[in-house]
């Protein structure tokens, strides 16, 4: 049996939606993929009954600040600040350093929290939302 | 980049140091596993440079990965017994300012902790403080 620890994992990311590039000094990264409820109750029931809706996903990626340039990590950390994002930019998100077991879709960056604390390194945690399909290949 | 060379971050710990005390007024410093034997009476430094916990920094692999290396710096400063802590602390103030916040080469230090006066000296026969310095620097591998 394989285990993982998160240090096996990656991120990999394209503004341009065509070829991710592993973004640097990535720390972390969550996605939740969920799918809506629809109540398919026939009046008169004894159990309620659901069958699945629209399916969505949202995470966080926190990277430490490295003062990259001209790079996809450059462009990942301050792309929420661009403008007539049509949801294009591509999203790899590694579980394994052999890269082959990972999740892929298209997204749109929708926050991005930027600090320094003394005493600590700078991170910046990147909040994003799916755009279409998402292709699980775990 | 590669594996971290803690000799390197040694000497640039243990450098520092070496050269400040080399200015007037001089005072002779000793580092970890020489040998010393000193004059009775007189001042000196004793520097001990150690490495501790290592962490995880980014994810990655053995390549395109960081971690963060810890130590600390251990500087016991010795000066004559029975004439007060001016000396000793004159010596320490010296050392603290060498290290206090500094990012040199890649190792940041923090802010010192001490001098704090050693109870029950080692040698005997001396005034004795210490001044602690930890400091963290990053392997990229």
């Amino acid at each position: 049996m394989a285990f993982y620890r998160g240090q096996q994992g990656s991120v990999k990311f394209d503004d341009a939606g065509t070829t991710a590039a592993t973004i640097a000094s990535t720390r972390s990264w969550s996605l939740s993929v969920e799918k809506e409820s629809l109540d398919t109750t026939a009046l008169g029931a004894t159990y309620r009954a659901n069958v699945g809706g629209l399916i969505s996903g949202s995470g966080t990626v926190e990277v430490l600040y490295t003062a990259s340039s001209s790079d996809e990590t450059n462009a990942f950390i301050e792309m929420v600040n661009s403008a007539n994002d049509e949801g294009a930019a591509l999203f790899e998100l590694y579980l394994d350093t052999s890269g082959t077991k990972k999740i892929t879709f298209d997204g749109v960056i929708t926050s991005a929290e930027y600090g320094a604390t003394v005493g600590e390194l700078q991170v910046i945690t990147i909040n994003f939302v799916t755009n279409g399909a998402i292709t699980l290949d775990i | 980049m590669a594996a971290v060379n803690l000799n390197t971050i040694r000497a640039t710990v243990e450098g520092r140091l070496a050269t400040e005390l080399a200015l007037a007024p001089p005072v002779p410093v000793v580092f970890h596993n020489q040998p010393y034997t000193p004059t009775p009476g007189s001042s000196w430094v004793q520097c001990l440079v150690s490495f501790g916990g290592n962490n995880y920094l980014t994810m990655g692999g053995t390549t395109g990965s960081s971690n963060s290396v810890i130590g600390v710096v251990v500087c016991n400063i010795y000066t004559a017994k029975g004439n007060g802590p001016g000396a000793n602390y004159t010596i320490s103030k010296r050392i603290r300012d060498l290290y206090n916040r500094v990012i040199v080469s890649g190792v940041h230090f923090d802010p010192p902790t001490g001098p704090e006066v050693v109870a029950a000296p080692a040698p005997e026969g001396y005034f004795q403080t210490q001044v602690r310095m930890t400091f963290e620097t990053f392997e990229d591998l």
